[in-house]
Formats: structure tokens, sequence, C-alpha cells
């Protein structure tokens, strides 16, 4: 398995909870930065040559705020300078105010079949409280368009004011408009976004209401039909993100545009977040790499069991055994006493026990160095 | 005979904390040319960080200098710095004894203060003859007259010639040296009698080995002679000696009168201790000088590496501590809790603050302190006694008959208004009423009783808010007296924790308990599962609180499979987890062993 990640750093109006790398500003360069996405791809391909890929995610940023046809291009490019699978997985963020008819069209004609839209809540006052561009309606519009489509739907915890109804009302509308997946995530208040003075203030919902929303939106979820895959993840059966737990396997990714990391060839190289150096790089025919980690051999053992532990998958001791030719518990002795009680051991399975999968740092810093 | 040098001046300082010392040593040192002006820093004499920062002087430090007074002759000087602070008393003892005079330095806007007159008697003792000094006399609130008075009535000082100086302005600071030629006596001794040294201060040196700081007293001492002290029998060759002006000035020989260091190789830290005397190995000294009085730490906590494997630094650096801070007692101890560390005595809580610190900064080690506790006499019923001062080394309540607590008398200095808010504080810490004395219509001083281990805990703290900072404290101890005290112990997940154990007074131990537990609750973090506190006496729950066991922890969406950064987020909070010793099944922050007994709901 290995994938393809695309960053598209443009967005119309940047939420207020949002600390991805994202110029709302700056959409006079998507054209240009466009053509330096398309020319990184090709750069890559050369050094990539012979491998083979199974998943392209177009990611932001807004990826569907900009042009459909540079999204058709990027395909283009990837198709032409790099080997896909037979059937693969490819997946762009949108957001339910940015679609037409048209661009749904011009994506499935790039070869686009797995559409991630961000509903975040179905309570409109909310939605604008988050400097979400898009209400309830637009959602609903940009389904309808999506009928029949493998799409998914990110669901938002601890929004200011949030209440269990307002999560079920969620829940509800996202299932019933036909997601095969939903993605059910924590509300992070990050330092400098305007969102942290509101938790500075103590207006958020805190940690223990949270985990009460979560565990109450994750049992609605299971009455539908979706089943937890991921700590933040459940689908309908067969629907998992194929791109996503590749990451949780350690699988290998290219990461392409602005802040993208990647991970080849044990190394995880992270390219610059400063959009005008990107470009220049770009241009001037070098990477824009800031960042190579050369992956330890302790460090690739801990993230098989990070990111392992993450999905309800867990990880397997005997590929664990296989790769490092050691046993995993003698490698995490002390981690491994002091967590053991919250671990499930079955067969050739270690994972987090299903009722602290929501405390997971705790357990899986103890593993960390 | 060859008596020592006429032109001989050994002088201390004495003086209140921030009555000027050290900025008067520094225009002593200026005007004799010891420093230029422009190479001087700020307070020569306090070379600790530690010092500098807050403003106080904690080690003596001598310096020699030299001075042309009017009469045409040339002086050598001697100067020791002292500290003023209560917890270092014995410090000043030890300075006194290496000098032949002391200025007894005032300031002019403050008067006499308790602590200089407690080393002005300790003066007295060692036979000193005292020079009175009035400084900051550029204030405006200046009272040189009335200050004169005070010094006459209260110290007992003819202050009719004292010299009026403003140290920070550096005016009339001659007339101090003047003082000195004709108040302060010439050594006595004899240059030809067999060698003694009062080692009144050591220090190590990685290159040198211990540096003694030596009084000679008789004879001479120079490179090449063998050496040995009293209470050693090992025998050590001269490398060096010198002078201090300040930095160290290797000369040809030290004799009689003259204050100095010697260096000798000495490796073995334990080899040597302050207030032993030094001879000549080959023509030793019939008997050793009188020393001085061993003092009797009067405050203890426990000290443990943050990292257990650096149990054998800290051995180290509290050892090359203990070199040249003779107070400081120590002995290994092991907790539970905390693993292998040391208990540690003090002279008193500053005293405490400062080893800790020195230790952390000048040693770079993490440490984890407990709470600071004192010294018990505990009488079992099978008729022995001893001294106890950890918690945890208490016998069984059935095995005690009865205990005994320290006393201090303490006294309190403050504007009359906030005599009854400091009565009020005193009332609560089990303290007794002595007396109270209008000093002026401005200054109060309340004395009191007060037992010890009510002061160790943040006594200062509270008394400096109730009087906005204005009142002052000084204690002495004053004997033992039979008390109804108890061990209260901390049951962290139903399990003891020994490090968290405290003595107190039966009357106090359900509030205390209390106020421990709702500590506690907010100071532990939440874990995977419930935690119960429960503090205990004689094996009764007396308070419970619980700590929630934690319901979400869990990392942000994928950053577009930025593994690194998660890792870095788990790396983080690992490093977060060593900082914290674990109780049993319970991790606890590091710093709780010392904050939680502080009673200011406000700590950090």
């Amino acid at each position: 398995m290995a994938g393809i990640y695309i960053h598209v750093p443009f967005c119309r109006h940047k939420c207020t909870y949002c600390d991805f790398v994202s110029f709302p500003n700056r959409m006079d360069v998507a054209e240009a930065y466009m053509a330096c996405v398309i020319k990184e791809l090709e750069m890559r391909g050369k050094e990539l040559e012979g491998r083979s890929f199974d998943t392209v995610y177009f990611g932001g940023g807004t990826p569907s705020v900009v042009d459909p046809k540079y999204i058709y291009a990027v395909m283009r490019k990837i198709k032409e300078s790099f080997t896909l699978s037979a059937r693969p997985e490819v997946t762009i963020e949108i957001n339910p105010g940015t679609v037409s008819e048209q661009k749904i069209a011009t994506y499935k004609r790039a070869g686009i079949n797995r559409f991630s839209i961000g509903l975040q809540t179905a309570i409109d006052a909310q939605l604008e409280d988050l400097g979400r561009i898009h209400n309830v309606r637009d959602y609903l519009y940009c389904t309808s368009l999506l009928k029949g489509e493998n799409f998914s739907a990110d669901i938002m915890l601890g929004i200011k004011g949030q209440t269990r109804e307002d999560v079920r009302k969620t829940v509800e509308i996202a299932a019933g408009s036909g997601a095969k997946h939903i993605s059910m995530y924590a509300l992070t208040p990050e330092d400098g976004t305007p969102i942290y003075t509101d938790y500075l203030n103590g207006e958020l919902p805190g940690g223990d209401e949270v985990a009460a929303l979560y565990d109450y939106g994750r049992a609605l979820l299971a009455q539908k039909g979706y089943a937890r895959y991921e700590v933040s993840n459940f689908c309908k059966k067969g629907f998992e993100s194929r791109h996503n737990l590749n990451y949780w396997r350690r699988g290998e990714y290219v990461g392409v545009g602005v802040s993208a990391s990647s991970f080849m060839s044990g190394r995880r190289l992270l390219n610059t977040s400063d959009l005008d150096e990107y470009m220049k790089c770009i241009l001037s025919g070098f990477f824009p790499v800031i960042d190579c980690e050369e992956v330890s051999e302790r460090d690739a053992k801990f993230e098989t069991v990070m990111l392992g532990l993450r999905t309800v998958y867990g990880f397997s001791p005997a590929a664990y055994r296989q790769t490092f030719g050691s046993d995993w518990k003698e490698d995490f002795a002390a981690a491994y006493k002091k967590t053991k009680e919250f671990l499930l051991e079955e067969g050739d399975c270690v994972r987090i026990r299903d009722e602290y999968l929501y405390v997971q740092n705790t357990i899986l810093a103890e593993y960390a160095d | 005979m060859a008596k020592a040098s006429k032109f001989l001046r050994n002088f201390c300082i004495i003086a209140h904390i921030d009555h000027g010392k050290s900025t008067i040593a520094d225009r002593i040192m200026e005007l004799t040319g010891q420093v230029s002006k422009r190479d001087m820093e700020e307070q020569l004499l306090d070379s600790m960080d530690i010092e500098r920062e807050r403003g106080i002087t904690i080690k003596l430090t001598p310096v020699r200098m030299y001075y042309t007074a009017l009469d045409g002759n040339e002086y050598e000087f001697n100067l020791i710095d002292t500290p003023g602070h209560v917890d270092f008393t014995y410090e000043v003892s030890r300075s006194l004894a290496a000098c032949e005079g002391a200025l007894v330095v005032v300031d002019a806007t403050q008067g006499v203060e308790a602590q200089t007159l407690a080393n002005v008697y300790l003066a007295l003792d060692n036979n000193l003859e005292l020079v009175p000094v009035i400084n900051k006399i550029d204030l405006q609130s200046a009272r040189v007259e009335e200050t004169k008075q005070e010094i006459e009535e209260v110290i007992g000082l003819d202050a009719s010639d004292a010299p009026c100086v403003s140290a920070k302005e550096g005016t009339n600071i001659r007339d101090i040296l003047e003082a000195v030629v004709k108040h302060v006596p010439p050594p006595e001794g004899d240059t030809d009698d067999p060698l003694r040294c009062l080692i009144f201060d050591s220090y190590y040196d990685n290159y040198k080995g211990v540096i003694l700081f030596v009084r000679v007293k008789d004879g001479q001492v120079k490179v090449g002679d063998t050496i040995r002290t009293f209470l050693s029998e090992k025998r050590y060759d001269v490398t060096e000696v010198g002078a201090f002006a300040p930095q160290m000035q290797p000369k040809s020989l030290l004799s009689a009168g003259e204050v100095g260091y010697i260096a000798a190789s000495i490796k073995s830290i334990e080899d040597v201790e302050v207030g032993d005397t030094v001879t000549n190995a080959d023509r030793p000294a019939a008997a050793p000088l009188p020393g001085y009085k061993k003092v009797q730490p009067v405050v203890f906590c426990g000290i443990y590496p943050l990292d257990g494997s650096k149990f054998v630094d800290l051995r180290e650096a509290i050892l090359k501590l203990k070199l040249n801070d003779a107070a400081l007692t120590f002995e290994p101890d092991n907790s539970v809790a905390l693993g292998f560390g040391f208990r540690c005595g003090f002279l008193g809580l500053l005293h405490m603050e400062i080893v800790q610190e020195r230790i952390e900064r000048e040693f770079n080690l993490d440490i984890i302190t407990t709470a600071p506790s004192v010294s018990y006499l505990v009488h079992k019923t099978n008729g022995e006694s001893f001294y106890v001062d950890n918690p945890s080394h208490l016998p069984p309540p059935t095995d005690i008959d009865y205990m005994e607590e320290p006393i201090v008398k303490a006294e309190i200095y403050t504007p009359p208004e906030y005599v009854g808010s400091i009565m009020e504080l005193c009332q609560d810490k089990r303290g007794v009423y002595k007396n109270m004395t209008y000093l002026d219509a401005r200054r109060v001083c309340l004395e009191y009783r007060l037992p010890l281990n009510e002061i160790v805990y943040d006594f200062f703290d509270e008394l400096k808010s109730r009087t906005k900072g204005y009142a002052s404290f000084d204690y002495e101890l004053d004997g033992y007296e039979r008390s109804k005290l108890v061990k209260l112990d901390i049951l962290l997940n139903g399990e003891a924790c020994d490090a968290l154990s405290t003595i107190v007074h039966e009357d106090h131990a359900y509030r205390r308990g209390r106020m421990l537990a709702e500590n506690l609750k907010d100071a532990i973090p939440r874990q995977l599962f419930e935690v119960p506190i429960q503090a205990a006496v004689g094996g009764k729950i007396i308070a419970r609180e619980t700590v929630k066991a934690v319901r979400k922890d869990v990392l942000a969406k994928c950053y577009g499979g930025d593994i690194t950064r998660k890792k870095k987020l788990l790396e983080k909070q690992k490093e977060g987890k060593k900082r914290m010793r674990q109780v049993g099944t319970v991790e606890v922050p590091s710093e709780v062993f010392m904050e939680i007994l502080k009673t200011n709901k406000d700590r950090k």
C-alpha cells in the first residue's frame, strides 16, 4: 500500500478553529500554485519510478475552492507520472458551500471516487460560530449531487454550546444523507486560533463533556450501522478510508504541496509551510523539503505500536517480530507493564480496549521515548 | 619574638539585610584600588548568582586590600563579608573568629534591627572591637542623630564620631577606613610559634582539590610545608598559599595575623571540617584553636534526584556544598515513593531554600524535595527517648508514651495597624503571646512562643500577605515542650505514601488532613482510573477526596499524515510523565511533595 497526498492550501474563509496551513487571501496565486503542484508531481514521479500507488487524497485548506480544472490537471499528471493500482481510492475534501453540479462532474471525470464533506454540525448557528461558510441546506444540496457516490461526512464535537440533542441531529443528518463513512472528531483549541480565546475563557465544553458527547454519538452511529474502526472514524462495512488506513499501517506515502509530509524509504519528509518559498523552490527545480527525519529502528517500533493502537485493528505482534526481529513486549517492557490492563490481546492482535480508546494518548505516551 | 605586623587589620561587617553591607564592602574595595570602578560588578563579594538575584549575602567572602592612611603608613586590610540573615548566624560567627574588629552598619532610615543586635552580641563574645557606621545618609528619610542615639542606647556603643556615609553615592567612605585603622587592633600571635590556622571556610576546586580559607593565628605556612589538621591524621603537602584580592592571589607565605587560603591537593571532601585547626605536621602545635560550637540543624527535608539514576551526582553535590556550608547536615534516606536520596538538616527555611537552589543551579540537578519537618523528641513507653525528624521513622502510636516538639521565641516587627491580624495568625499557629512593645509610633514588636513546626510551612508567606509585606520576623530556638502530636498519613488509591506523611498537632489533624486531600485532588492529574485520596491518623480515615478518571485524551484529526508531529506530541506528554513519581499505581507530580503543605490556594 502507498498513497499520494495533495495539499490545496486555499479557502474562502479561515474557520475559527483551523490551524492547518491554509491561506484565505491568496486565491490569486491558486493557478500558479497548482502548476507548481504539477511540477512537484513530475519531480517526485521521476524519483519514485516503479512504485505503485493505491490512494490519492486531496486535502486542505479547501480543495473544492479552486477551479476543478486544476484538480483534473493534477489527476492527469498523477496518472502520467505515477503508476496507480487497478482500483485506486481517490478522495477529495469538499466544503458544502463551494460545490456545483458541474464541479462534481469534473471531479468524477478526473477519476475522483470518494468525497469527504465537512458538515461539522447540523446546527446553523454553530456553523456560523465556527466561521464555516456553509449551512445545513448547503450540505443537503451537496450530498444530493453525490447520490450513490462514496462519501464521508465530518462531524465535530466540543463546539461551544453543543448538546447531545445537537449531536443527535447532526448524526441523523449525516447518516440520512447517505454517507458511507463518518469522521467524528473533537475540536482541538490550538493556540493562535480565534477559538482558543473561547477555550481560555472556559466557554468550550470540557473534556468530560466532550467524552460524554462522544460516547453518545458513538452509540448512535453504531445503531445506524457505522462501526468504529479508528478513534474518530466510523463507517459502513467495507467503507474504511484506505488512504488513512495506510498512514496507520505505516504504509508509504508521498505528500505534494505546501506543508505536505511524506514517508518514503524509511524517511519522513516535510515540505515548507511558506507558500511563496514553496513555489520559489519548485520553480527553481528544488524539492521544498525543510525537514527530513531518518526514522530510527526505535522510532519505527514506536510508530508501529502507536499508529496501530489508534485503530480497532491494533497491530500484529507476529508482523512486528518479522519486521524488527524482536518481541514488542520486551522492547517496551516498562510501558507494557504500565498499560497492559488497558490492552486487549487476542490471537495475533493487540489493541486498546474499547472503553479506553478515547484516552489513548495517556496510554500511547508511555511507549514514547 | 616576631610579632604579627602592626599594620594589619582583620575586620568584618555586621548589618541587617538591606542596610547596605555589600555595597559598603564594594566602596571600600573601590577606594583602596582593589578593583577599578569600571570593572566593578555591582556587589562584588556576592559572587553566587543567587546572592546577586536575591540581594543577600549567604557566604562569607574574604578580601585583602592595602590602604595608605592619613598617618602615612600603609595598612593591609582583610575584610570578611558576612551574611545578614538569621539562618546564617553560624557563618557570621565563623568570620568573627577570624577578625579583631567589626563594622556595625546601621541604616539611618531604619535604625537598629534585631538581627544586627544578635550579631553584635556574637561579636562581643568573640572580643571584637566594634566600629559603628551610619549608612544611607543620602536618603531624605535619614535620621542621623536619632540613629546615633539609638546605637548608644540599644547597642551601647559610643557613636559620637561614627562615620556617617552613603555607600550608594560613595560619600565619606574614607572615614570608615580611618576608623578601622584607629579602632581595630592589629592581630596578636607570634610568627615563630608552631603553626595554627583556623579553617573558617573551604570549597572544592576541580584542579587544586579542597581549598582551605584560613586565619593564621600563630606561625607561618608556605609552599612545600607538610600540614595536617587536628581532626584528621592525614598529611598534605602545601602546593599553594595566597590572599584574596578578592580573587585568589598566590603568595610566598602566610604568617600569623593574616587571612588567606591554602591548597594542599586535598582530594577527599570529608577530610576537612570548618572550625578545625591546621598545623605543621613536622612541628605540630600542642593544642588546636577553640574553633566554634557545632550548630544544630532545626529544619529538615528529604532531597531526592528527580532522575533516580542521578543519586551519585546528588551525593557529590551535597558533599561539595557541605564543604563551605558547615551547617548543612545530611544522611542517606530511602523512600518508597521517591527512591534513594538524603535527609538534610538546615538552620532555617531560607537556608533550606538556598541549598535546594544551589543544588539545582550549580550542579544542574533536578531534585524533588519533601515538605519541611522539624526534629521531635519521642519518648517511648519502654523508656527509650530519641529524636525523629522524618515522619516515616516515627514508631507506631502504641509504642509512644509522649512526644516533645521544638518551640521558638519569635519577634515580629510590624506597623501597629497589622497587630490584630498577626495575633490571629499566631493564635492559629498555636502561638503563645508573650509581650508587645512599641518601639516608636510606627513600629511594634510582638513576642510570641510558637511551635517550630507551625512556622516551617507557610507562616512567613502568611505573615507577609497579611501585612502587605511590612512585617519582619526573627526567631530563635527556645527548647522543647511536650505536645499532643500525631502522624498524618496520606493514602493514594489505598496505598500509604511515605513521602507525604507529616507530623501535626492532634487538634490540627482533621483540618490539615482535609486541606491536604483537597490540595492533592487539585495537584494530581487525572489518571486512567479513579484515584481515591485519603488522609488518615493512626489507621483511621479522616478525610477523602477523589480524582476522577480521565475520559478524553485523544490526538486531533490526523495532520495529513504528519506523524512526526504526532510523535512529538506524545513525546512531550511522556516528558511530563517523567517529572512524575509513581506512588503505587498513581502518578504524582514531583513538586507536589514540597508544595502540598502550603495552605495558600493559589500556589502554582
